[in-house]
């Protein structure tokens, strides 16, 4: 395995503001990486750091390119999506193609035009004329026709309604994905890209506070529905976080053997939302 | 490279359209007027218009002279817009991007900032001043088309009163170093207006302008010296790319003091004394200048975080 990216004890400050702070980790091939976190925790600006729009201390790597120097090559094999409305409003759909086509040695046109052409884009449209989900239909159509290594999705699908953000998911995995590929998404829907994770980060106040494959999830945390004086003696093994739903108390765990918690309540494994929550108010707390 | 940079000029064409629709309009503006007969040119001290010239009772030198007016005017006219039109493509080209966040999508693009930002000096410097003269050149076959069907109208011989008077290479010519020479002038001015574009967080135009005016105020009020009002002022009237013989500076506009009358041999190619342009310090200095705001562009385009 190959790191794709790689950071060690990178961090960036604004002012007095520390936005990212000493974190590190790797990213290997065929990864598809959820990188989660509240407003302001950092997010964007790791992916910032990362896509080589802003410098940042510490060593970072990213398919073996400093990306703040050597952005033109890193772009040469890096997409991103940073937001739905960053497609220029003036720009008709065919002239895009163009002017991609004549800067990116990797785009393919012609599989942008078959991918266009399941969609209800109009060719000689403005983007301003479409709507919001085409914007991100047409976003997304050029960027999977670059033959990158790395794709970096920043709130991708902000604003949009269900059924196009189900689509957009779906047509990442049918068109994009494959074992030599790579993705970092950012999103506050977890829930919805929650099965197509085969990793996920937790980044707050500028810290990785989870860095882990999801399949180790269930081994590492576990959820106890319980209630009445169980409760009690499960506060006893330190749960990282406790809510209550409906009378019933929901405990986290990290660590802590299943045996152990069996006999205390019903066990289950915490949703990546739920564990992000667990995580977050723990260690600020 | 080079495909890159190509790729980049046509963008801006696309999204700038008034580079076109601009030179377009006016050259529609200047043929109706010359069709409505309004074409007097009026910088000629004896109110030359179509009506004389199609009289002949001009000599030849004459004749040729009065066409050249008409022909000076009308690139007069065209450099004007090129200014204005240069100025506000300046001010918008950086700063539009930054605030319809596109800038995301074209930095997402394996192009760098240094490539992006020259394709914009190139469009301001290269660009709009090709399509100038071929507004310009299109404006006069069609001014003089028009003069020469209404000369033929009145049973004269239009080919020898117009086409055969008309120093129409000389002036294309003289048109043309005009075209690419005034960019270069200008080019500390361009090279500002890039990296208030690139820069400003709001009203490009006013960020741009108002240092112009207010600076060479505030150094004469507390220095006492005129550097600012050199390197601005001056330096906007005083082109040292027209020969003494022309006075020192633009000639088109001072009606008084246009030497075509008093010789009607020159044309205004004999106006242009380009070994003095390229030998004036002012040149290379401002070629610097411009240069380095050019790089401030860059840099600002590369290390600003907006977010």
């Amino acid at each position: 395995m190959t790191s794709l990216v790689s950071a060690r004890n990178v961090g960036k400050s604004f002012g007095a503001v520390r936005a990212v702070d000493d974190v590190s980790f790797d990213i290997e091939r065929g990864r598809i990486t959820g990188l989660i976190g509240p407003n302001g925790a950092g997010k964007t600006t790791l992916l910032k750091a990362i896509l080589g729009l802003t410098e940042c201390d510490g060593t970072l790597s990213v398919l073996g390119l400093d990306p703040f120097r050597q952005r033109r090559e890193l772009m040469q094999n890096i997409c991103f999506i940073a937001d739905v409305a960053v497609l220029p409003r003036w720009i008709r759909v065919a002239q895009l193609l163009d002017f991609t086509e004549s800067v990116h040695p990797r785009f393919s046109r012609k599989r942008a035009e078959s991918l266009l052409g399941e969609t209800r884009i109009p060719r000689n449209a403005r983007v301003r004329e479409l709507s919001k989900g085409m914007i991100t239909q047409l976003h997304l159509s050029i960027i999977t026709a670059v033959d990158a290594q790395l794709l970096v999705l920043d709130e991708p699908t902000l604003g949009l309604d269900i059924i196009f953000r189900k689509e957009f998911y779906a047509n990442l995995l049918s068109d994009y994905f494959d074992e030599q590929r790579t993705i970092l998404v950012t999103t506050h829907q977890v829930e919805e890209i929650e099965n197509l994770l085969t990793h996920v980060m937790f980044i707050n106040d500028g810290r990785l506070v989870l860095d882990a494959a999801m399949d180790e999830l269930p081994e590492r945390y576990v959820e106890l529905l319980t209630a009445g004086e169980k409760a009690e003696r499960a506060r006893g093994l330190r749960p990282i976080h406790e809510r209550e739903v409906f009378g019933k108390k929901i405990m986290t765990f990290e660590g802590v053997a299943r045996e152990h918690l069996r006999e205390l309540g019903e066990l289950r494994t915490p949703a990546v939302a739920d564990l992000f929550v667990a995580k977050v108010k723990g260690t600020t707390a | 490279m080079i495909g890159a940079q190509w790729a980049l000029l046509r963008r801006e064409f696309w999204e700038h359209r008034a580079i076109i629709v601009a030179p377009v309009v006016l050259v529609g503006i200047v043929v109706l007027a010359s069709i409505t007969g309004q074409v007097a040119v009026s910088a000629f001290n004896q109110a030359v218009d179509l009506a004389i010239l199609g009289a002949s009772n001009l000599g030849e030198r004459e004749r040729a002279a009065a066409i050249s007016a008409i022909t000076i005017a009308i690139s007069t006219l065209f450099l004007i817009e090129m200014a204005v039109l240069t100025t506000f493509y300046l001010l918008d080209t950086l700063y539009t991007e930054r605030k319809d966040k596109s800038i995301l999508f074209w930095r997402s693009l394996p192009v760098t900032d240094a490539e992006t930002v020259l394709s914009k000096l190139l469009t301001a410097a290269i660009a709009i001043p090709a399509v100038t003269f071929a507004a310009i050149a299109i404006t006069h076959l069609l001014v003089l088309g028009i003069a020469g069907v209404w000369v033929s109208g009145r049973g004269a011989d239009a080919m020898y009163l117009i086409w055969q008077a008309a120093p129409l290479a000389s002036n294309w010519l003289a048109t043309l170093v005009l075209c690419l020479a005034l960019p270069l002038w200008f080019l500390p001015f361009a090279g500002w207006f890039l990296f208030v574009s690139a820069w400003t967080k709001r009203s490009p135009f006013l960020v741009a302008i108002l240092p112009l005016i207010v600076l060479p105020m505030l150094e004469r009020i507390l220095l006492g010296s005129t550097l600012f009002r050199d390197a601005i002022f001056v330096r906007s009237v005083k082109i040292p790319l027209f020969s003494a013989d022309a006075g020192d500076g633009l000639v088109f506009g001072d009606a008084d003091d246009f030497r075509i009358a008093g010789d009607a041999d020159v044309t205004l190619l004999s106006f242009i004394d380009l070994s003095k342009f390229l030998g004036d310090p002012g040149l290379w200095t401002g070629l610097v200048v411009g240069g380095l705001f050019v790089a401030a562009a860059v840099y600002v385009r590369r290390y600003r975080d907006d977010s």
